[in-house]
C-alpha cells in the first residue's frame, strides 16, 4: 500500500492505495463518490472522465497513484450550493440523457470544453463531445444542451466552473 | 367523466424526474451498489469456441489470500434450459466441455475483484480443443459435426406459403434474387450487465438486484432455475444504463451470484467488463436471407420468396433464442407496407459455436426492413423508376386498414403513404436529384435512401416477458400524494416521467405529487417489463386504467361529500368541485383524509382507503406505428468512408405522451441504426475465436458520426388505451435500410447495391472497382 493524497470537489483526501488501483476504484469504491462510471475501462468511453488539475482525464486509465497531489473534479463537485451547473441545467432542459450512464463524462468534458469555447459552434461542440459514447440519445440533444449551456454562462444567470 | 377526455399532461414536453438524481451523480447503478462485506466475483472464462474439459485446477486459486470461494460446475450446475422449447440448455458454468469463447467456467469469489481476478489466473484449465461449428449454411447441414450431439444442429424449422404462390410467382413477368446477409451486431449498452445478491437477515429471503429489463421475469427465472419459492425472491432493478433487449435475458453469471449469495450468507457482486460484454451478452443479428421476387412491368410487387437463416449461437439464450425472434417475426412482417399478395418463407435457425443470440432493439425488424426496403429499390432500379414511386405503387392504402397481410398478421391503421409524402418534402427530395447529378459531375456520390416502416408493438407476448398485460398500482396517500408502482423495468426511457403525465390527467392532481415506483417485485404489481416496445401502450394503458379507476372513486367522494351529483364533479390542481360552481370544492388531500382516517364519512359502497390495481391487457394482440426514415450519404469512392450527412424522419406512434421523449427515442435509435448500417459488426475468426473485444475494435457511432436528424410526428391512434403506440425500437428498425439504401445510390454508377450489414469501407471499395471493371 501506498499513501497518496487527493484533493477532490475540494476536499482533500490521505489515502493508503495498492499502486495498481485505478483512479476511479478509488474514487468510487474508497471514496464513495460512485458518480463517475466505469463503462469499458479501455479508454474508449469517456464516461469515466474527471477533471484532474483541470483538464478532462480517463479515470479508468490513470492509476491513484499518479494522480497524488492532484486536484480533482467529479460530477459530484459540478454543483455549487444545491445549484446545478449550467451544464446539468441544460441538460435537464433538453433531454439530454436517457438512461444517464455515460452522462457524467459527457458533463466533466462539457463543462471544461465551455471554459475554453465560450461560445462554440455546434460543429466545434461535436468535435469536442466525439470522445464520450452515448448508446441512448443520438447526441443532438446534447449538442443542444452544450449549446444551450454556452448561452447560460454567457448571460452569466448562473455561476460558471472554476478550476484554477 | 367528459373532463378527462381534455387531457393537460399527456402529449406535453415535460422535463424528466429522473433527471436531477441522474446530472448529479446520485443515481444508484448497480455497480454503485456497496454493502459491507459484499464479496466479488471474476469468471474464468473459455478460450476455446469448442473443446472438451479434461480437468481443472482449482488449488492454486482457493488458496490464494482473499479468496472466499471457487465454484465450478460441481459446485453450482444449474441448467439454463427452457425445456419445453430446445433439446439443450446452458450449465450456468461449463460441465465437461465449453461451446464458446467466453463461456463461464470457474467463478472465483473474492473480497474484491482485483483479488478474484489475480485468482482467476491462477486457475488451470485442461481443454482438448474440437472443431468449431462457425458457418451458419453449413451448420444447417450438420457439418462440419453437430454443436450438441444430442440435438440437430437445425433447433427451429418452419415453412410458410400463400394459397398460389407458385403459379403467381411463375406467371409474373420479372424476377430477381439477392442475397443479404447482416453480420452479427449487440446492444453494447454503456452500463454493462451486472447483479448483486444477498440473504436478508430479517426475513431470511434473498435480495437480487439485478441489471434488467423485466423484474418479475427475473424473480420468476431465479425462482424456477433455483427451486426458491418466488415469496422468498426480491428483485431490485436499480437505475439501468442502457438494456435495448439485451438485458431481457437471464444470463449464466445471475445465478451464479445468486448461488454464492445463497451458499457463502455473504452479499455477492459481479459486473460485466467491456471484454467480457462484447463476448458474453447476447448477440443479435447474424442472419441470412436467399431472397426472390417477382413483380411486373409497373413495378407492383406480387410475390417474395424468403429462405431466412440465422445462427442462435451456441444455445439458446434463456428464456428464448434471439434467432427464433429474429426470424419468425422478420418472416411475418416481410412486406412492411406494402400491399404484396404472396408470401413464401422458410426458416433454419442453427446452432453454432459462438455466442448464444438474444434481443437487440428492433430483433426482426432492421434486418426484415433491410430485405424489403432493399428489394423495393431493387425493383426500382431494374425498371429504370424512381424508388419513392415505387412505393407509392405498392403501399397499402388508407381504406385497407384493417390490413391483413400475405402471413396473416392483421395492421391497425397508420399513416404509410403520408408518412412517406412528408417525409420526402421534409428532406427535399425534388430537388435532391439535381444536386446528386451536380456534384457527381464533380466527384462526388451523393445518395439518397428511404425507408418505410411498420413497427409492430405492444405485442400480447414480447421478448421481455411472459405476459401481455401490464399492471399499475395507485395509491392516494393520506396526505393526497400520489404513488404508484408499475411491473416495467426502463432503462433510460422516462417511465417515472410519463407515467406520471397519464395519472396526473386521470386523477386531477398535480404531476410534481405523482412519485412511479418501478423495479421492486416487493412494490410493483406483477408485470412484464419492458421491451418489445410494450411499456407506453400497456403499461400507459394501465397507468390510465388504473387512473381512471381512482378517478371514479374520487368522483363518488366529491359528490357525497359535496352533496352534488357525480356527472357533475370536475378534478384538477389537486381540488374537486362542482361543474360551473367552483366555490362548493373539496381538495383531494380532504378527501383522502376521509378516506383513511374519517372512515365513517365514507360514501357507501366504498373501500376504506384510496388503493387500487388496474391490470390491462390491449384488445388487439399488436398494435402496430410506422413511419418513414430519409438519409442522404455521401461515399467517398477513394476511401471508401460514407458520412451520413442529412436524415429526415416522420414517425407515427399513435397519441404521444411526452414528444421530447419520443424524439430522444428516435434520434438514438437513428444512432444506432448508423452503426448497424456502416460500423458495428462482430468477427470471429476462423478458429471461432471473437476478434472484436473492445470498443476500438467494435465501433460505436460518436458525435461526429451523427447528423442532425429532423423529426415530425403524425398521430393516428390505436385502438387501445390513450390511443397510444409502442415506438422504441422503430427507429432502428428503419435507420439501417435508409443509410444502405443512400449508399446504392450513390453508387448507382458503379451498379452496386449493398446486400451486407454493415457496409464497411473495404466492401464499398470494391463496389467501385467491382462496376468499374463490369
Amino acid at each position: 500500500m501506498v499513501p497518496i493524497t487527493l484533493t477532490v470537489n475540494g476536499v482533500k483526501h490521505a489515502l493508503e492505495v495498492e499502486p495498481r488501483w485505478l483512479l476511479a476504484d478509488v474514487l468510487r469504491d474508497e471514496l464513495h463518490l460512485t458518480g463517475t462510471h466505469l463503462g469499458c475501462e479501455q479508454g474508449v468511453c469517456g464516461a469515466c472522465t474527471v477533471l484532474l488539475d483541470g483538464r478532462p482525464a480517463r479515470s479508468c486509465l490513470t492509476l491513484a497513484v499518479t494522480a497524488s497531489g492532484c486536484e480533482i473534479t467529479t460530477v459530484e463537485g459540478l454543483a455549487k450550493d444545491g445549484v446545478l451547473h449550467p451544464v446539468q441545467e441544460a441538460f435537464w432542459q433538453e433531454h439530454a440523457l436517457q438512461c444517464g450512464f455515460c452522462t457524467p463524462g459527457f458533463l466533466m468534458t462539457a463543462a471544461h470544453f465551455l471554459e475554453n469555447n465560450p461560445n462554440p459552434t455546434r460543429s466545434a461542440i461535436r468535435e469536442a463531445l466525439s470522445g464520450n459514447l452515448c448508446r441512448c440519445t443520438g447526441y443532438q440533444h446534447i449538442v443542444n444542451a452544450v449549446e444551450r449551456a454556452a448561452t447560460i454562462i454567457r448571460e452569466g444567470d448562473s455561476h460558471a466552473i472554476s478550476q484554477d | 367523466m367528459a373532463q378527462a377526455m381534455r387531457p393537460q399532461m399527456m402529449g406535453a414536453r415535460v422535463s424528466r424526474v429522473e433527471d436531477p438524481r441522474l446530472l448529479s451523480g446520485q443515481a444508484r447503478f448497480l455497480d454503485d451498489i456497496q454493502v459491507p462485506g459484499m464479496l466479488e466475483v471474476a469468471f474464468v472464462r473459455s478460450p476455446h469456441a469448442a473443446a472438451r474439459i479434461r480437468g481443472i485446477h482449482t488449488e492454486k486459486a482457493v488458496q490464494y489470500p482473499g479468496v472466499h470461494a471457487v465454484l465450478t460446475h460441481q459446485e453450482c450446475s444449474v441448467l439454463l434450459w427452457e425445456r419445453d422449447t430446445y433439446k439443450v440448455g446452458q450449465p450456468v458454468l461449463a460441465n465437461g466441455e465449453v461451446c464458446y469463447v467466453g463461456q463461464p467456467v470457474v467463478a472465483i469469489v473474492a473480497e474484491n475483484r482485483y483479488v478474484a481476478e489475480d485468482a482467476a489466473e491462477l486457475v488451470v484449465v485442461e481443454y482438448e480443443p474440437v472443431t468449431p461449428v462457425l458457418d451458419m449454411r453449413e451448420s444447417i447441414l450438420e457439418q462440419p459435426r453437430r454443436v450438441h450431439p444430442e440435438a440437430e444442429n437445425v433447433f427451429f424449422h418452419k415453412k410458410y406459403a400463400t394459397p398460389g404462390f407458385d403459379e403467381a410467382f411463375a406467371k409474373a413477368p420479372h424476377h430477381l434474387t439477392a442475397s443479404f446477409r447482416t453480420n452479427r451486431q449487440t446492444a453494447v449498452s454503456m452500463e454493462p450487465r451486472g447483479t448483486a445478491a444477498m440473504v436478508d437477515a430479517a426475513s431470511g429471503r434473498v435480495t437480487v438486484y439485478a441489471s434488467t429489463q423485466s423484474p418479475h421475469r427475473m424473480r420468476e427465472d431465479i425462482s424456477h432455475l433455483m427451486e426458491i419459492p418466488e415469496h422468498l425472491v426480491r428483485v431490485i432493478v436499480p437505475e439501468v444504463g442502457g438494456g435495448f433487449g439485451m438485458k431481457a435475458n437471464c444470463y449464466p453469471e445471475d445465478i451464479v451470484v445468486v448461488a454464492a449469495a445463497l451458499k457463502y450468507k455473504k452479499p455477492v457482486k459481479w459486473v460485466s467488463d467491456r471484454m467480457e460484454s462484447l463476448e458474453t451478452d447476447v448477440h443479435a443479428r447474424d442472419d441470412i436471407h436467399d431472397v426472390e421476387v417477382a413483380f411486373d412491368g409497373d413495378g407492383k410487387i406480387i410475390a417474395i420468396r424468403d429462405h431466412l437463416m440465422a445462427d442462435g449461437g451456441a444455445y439458446p439464450a434463456y428464456p428464448f433464442s434471439g434467432a427464433v425472434g429474429e426470424t419468425s417475426l422478420a418472416s411475418r412482417v416481410l412486406t412492411g407496407p406494402y400491399d404484396i399478395p404472396h408470401l413464401a418463407t422458410e426458416i433454419h435457425c442453427t446452432y453454432s459455436n459462438k455466442t448464444p443470440l438474444g434481443a437487440y432493439r428492433g430483433v426482426w425488424g432492421p434486418i426484415a426492413s433491410f430485405i424489403q426496403e432493399g428489394v423495393v429499390d431493387r425493383v426500382a432500379r431494374h425498371l429504370g423508376l424512381d424508388s419513392a414511386e415505387v412505393r407509392r405503387r405498392n403501399m397499402i392504402r388508407p381504406g385497407q386498414f384493417p390490413y391483413r397481410n400475405a402471413a396473416g398478421m392483421v395492421y391497425d391503421e397508420g399513416s404509410y403513404l403520408q408518412s412517406m409524402e412528408e417525409a420526402l418534402t421534409l428532406i427535399g427530395y425534388e430537388g435532391f436529384r439535381a444536386r446528386q447529378a451536380k456534384l457527381r459531375e464533380e466527384g462526388r456520390y451523393l445518395g439518397i435512401g428511404i425507408s418505410v416502416f411498420v413497427e409492430p408493438t405492444a405485442m400480447a407476448s414480447s421478448e421481455a416477458g411472459s405476459v401481455g398485460y401490464e399492471s399499475c398500482t395507485i395509491r392516494i396517500e393520506p396526505s393526497g400524494k400520489v404513488t404508484a408502482a408499475l411491473g416495467l423495468g426502463p432503462s433510460g426511457q422516462g417511465h417515472e416521467t410519463t407515467m406520471a403525465q397519464i395519472i396526473a390527467d386521470q386523477l386531477g392532481v398535480r404531476f410534481e405529487d405523482i412519485v412511479i415506483l418501478h423495479g421492486d417485485t416487493d412494490s410493483a404489481p406483477f408485470g412484464g417489463g419492458t421491451g418489445g416496445s410494450r411499456s407506453g401502450p400497456i403499461g400507459g394503458g394501465a397507468a390510465l386504467v388504473a387512473g381512471r379507476q381512482m378517478r371514479e372513486r374520487l368522483v363518488k367522494y366529491a359528490a357525497s361529500l359535496l352533496e352534488a351529483g357525480e356527472e357533475d364533479i370536475e378534478l384538477g390542481n389537486g381540488q374537486a368541485w362542482v361543474a360551473g360552481v367552483p366555490d362548493r370544492s373539496i381538495a383531494i388531500r380532504t378527501i383522502a383524509e376521509t378516506a383513511y382516517t374519517n372512515v365513517r364519512k365514507i360514501p357507501e359502497g366504498l373501500p376504506i382507503g384510496l388503493e387500487l390495481t388496474a391490470r390491462y391487457l390491449p384488445k388487439r394482440p399488436v398494435t402496430f406505428s410506422n413511419g418513414t426514415h430519409i438519409a442522404e450519404v455521401e461515399v467517398d469512392i477513394h476511401t471508401g468512408v460514407v458520412e451520413v450527412t442529412r436524415y429526415a424522419v416522420v414517425n407515427d406512434c399513435g397519441t404521444l405522451i411526452n414528444p421530447t421523449i419520443v424524439e430522444g427515442q428516435i434520434h438514438g435509435g437513428v444512432a444506432q441504426g448508423i452503426g448497424s448500417a456502416i460500423l458495428e459488426a462482430l468477427h470471429y475468426d476462423e478458429d471461432g475465436q471473437l476478434v472484436t473485444t473492445s470498443l476500438l475494435d467494435y465501433l460505436l457511432p460518436e458525435s461526429t458520426d451523427v447528423p442532425r436528424i429532423d423529426v415530425r410526428h403524425l398521430e393516428t391512434p390505436s385502438e387501445g388505451e390513450g390511443g397510444i403506440k409502442g415506438m422504441g425500437e422503430g427507429s432502428l428498425i428503419a435507420a439501417p435500410a435508409a443509410i444502405v439504401n443512400a449508399i446504392s445510390d450513390a453508387l448507382t454508377p458503379f451498379d452496386g447495391m449493398v446486400d451486407t450489414l454493415p457496409v464497411t469501407p473495404p466492401m464499398v471499395l470494391q463496389m467501385v472497382s467491382g462496376g468499374r471493371t463490369r
